[in-house]
């Protein structure tokens, strides 16, 4: 039975309400570390901090929502992880992106229910929770680890946001108006099926043969 | 603490400020202080580390005979480290030397280097100042409890109270920019700590180090680490062999990884977060949105 297509002839769902709860429970609490961050370590941003509840609150809530974001993209692991694995199509959809963001589509493999960026951006995700993890807590018990570590620890902190803040700011602008039409997947759940056909069509196969 | 930052922009000057533009130093001019601690003259008498409660109002809980012996607390140490409100500790160690058998005496506390590793990895503006004469002090008002003054301290001093605030000796600076010398100088009765211009306090720390070495204590030295730019509190060491033995670390410095986090790291970041949204704007304005069948209609099946 195609989900929800008796209702809604055109609209296909790409995300359970789990999926969606899953998913900006995460953003939200990645977001707020984002912002946080850059305005604990840039302090041209310090500015941040005061919309986000004054330097002392946001510097008392990042690590909180950092364990939010880690919980999160650990459920997100645990029920996403076997969509994301990289085939050899999805290599090939990565070495040849720039067809893909200058419209030319007909170049590329055809996509499953994830392109080769996407399932990109969800190891960015959930690698990057593992490392924020395991550094953030040497930076917020700095007293409890050698303190060599500590500064590493920090170190290997930006590093890990260097990369992961980048990823987002794609993901962020392609979830929006980069693909128009893809953020009813995570608000609502549905996607259109000529969305779904033209970005997705492996997927949208599987979803009708079911 | 704020008074005295906004006060010490006149009344002291300031010569570095957390995550901050460098200070114009060239309006004011001070020359630095220090205090030259005499090792060779400490009897351990502990009458700094009581002046320094008496003058900062500070009453450290006594450790009792149990909780001394559980943590193995050598002889005479009044607590096993530094705490918030304990500033200052004598640290008394007892090693074998070449001259025999050695009872190892140190005064312990913030340093006031003069490239001060807590001011260089504090993120927030002002919340740790040096002042022109050397003196490393925290602003309590400006500071956001991150605890990133001590990943960036060589000498492990700063203690955090329940609110995630800093403490530490401040070298009475209250006193100091009054014209009156620290309290642990004012009450030390052999005349082993001395306070004054840092210039005037090398010069006899290194005389008092070559009458040590006449008198055969040949691996006498005077403390004064290059690594963070000279210090504050400059010793007199007369077992300079066994500078690790003084807790004292015997290179101490800024670690390389908190220059590559203040420095190439946050330069990279913004080159990636900036270049990321750049190259976003860019693909939208070049290609435009990737519409579905390029932007064409097409009827439903």
């Amino acid at each position: 039975m195609a989900v929800g297509s008796t209702k809604f002839p055109g609209e296909i769902e790409r995300f359970s309400a789990l999926d969606r709860i899953l998913h900006w429970a995460s953003a939200v609490a990645f977001l707020y570390c984002f912002f946080s961050g850059i305005g604990i370590a840039y302090p041209k941003f310090s500015w941040l901090l005061t919309v986000l509840g004054g330097g002392e609150f946001a510097r008392w809530l990042h690590p909180w929502a950092g364990v939010v974001f880690s919980i999160g993209a650990i459920l997100m692991f645990l029920k996403w992880a076997r969509n994301m694995v990289l085939t050899s199509e999805d290599i090939a959809f990565l070495t040849r992106i720039k067809a893909y963001i200058s419209g030319k589509h007909e170049e590329l493999p055809e996509a499953g229910k994830f392109n080769g960026g996407q399932k990109l951006y969800a190891w960015v995700v959930f690698i990057s929770a593992f490392l924020f993890f395991l550094s953030g807590i040497a930076m917020w018990f700095p007293e409890n680890f050698d303190v060599g570590l500590v500064r590493w620890a920090v170190v290997l902190h930006t590093l890990t946001f260097i990369v992961a803040g980048a990823f987002t700011v794609i993901h962020i602008y392609m979830g929006t108006i980069g693909v128009p039409g893809s953020i009813w997947g995570m608000i609502g759940g549905k996607v259109s099926s000529t969305w779904a056909k033209f970005h997705h069509p492996k997927w949208y196969k599987e979803v009708r043969e079911r | 603490m704020s008074t005295l930052t906004t006060g010490g922009t006149v009344g002291l000057g300031l010569k570095r400020v957390s995550a901050t533009k460098e200070p114009d130093t060239k309006i004011k001019s001070y020359p630095e202080l220090a205090i030259l601690v005499d090792i060779s003259s400490c009897i351990g008498c502990k009458a700094c580390e009581a002046a320094c409660q008496q003058w900062h109002d500070l009453t450290p809980p006594i450790m009792t005979p149990e909780e001394v012996v559980e943590r193995k607390i050598a002889g005479y140490q009044s607590h096993p480290d530094l705490r918030p409100d304990l500033f200052m500790l004598m640290k008394f160690n007892e090693v074998e030397t070449q001259r025999g058998f050695a009872w190892l005496i140190t005064k312990y506390q913030c340093m006031h280097c003069r490239e001060p590793g807590c001011l260089i990895a504090c993120p927030s503006p002002g919340a740790v100042v040096q002042y022109q004469n050397g003196v490393v002090d925290f602003d309590h008002s400006k500071c956001i409890g991150c605890k990133m003054c001590l990943v960036g301290c060589p000498f492990d001093v700063p203690r955090y109270d329940s609110n995630n605030k800093p403490w530490k000796c401040n070298f009475c600076i209250d006193r100091v920019s009054a014209g009156l010398e620290p309290a642990c100088v004012k009450t030390c009765p052999t005349q082993c700590l001395t306070f004054g211009f840092k210039e005037d306090m090398l010069e006899k720390g290194q005389k008092i180090v070559n009458a040590l070495k006449e008198r055969g204590y040949k691996n006498a030295v005077l403390y004064n680490p290059e690594g963070v730019g000279g210090t504050g509190y400059i010793y007199v060491l007369p077992h300079g062999d066994h500078i690790e033995d003084y807790s004292l670390p015997s290179k101490p410095h800024i670690d390389a990884s908190i220059a590559l986090w203040k420095g190439p790291l946050k330069t990279l970041g913004s080159f990636a977060l900036w270049g990321a949204i750049i190259a976003a704007f860019l693909q939208l304005v070049i290609w435009g949105p990737i519409k579905v069948l390029g932007g064409k209609e097409e009827k439903e099946e």
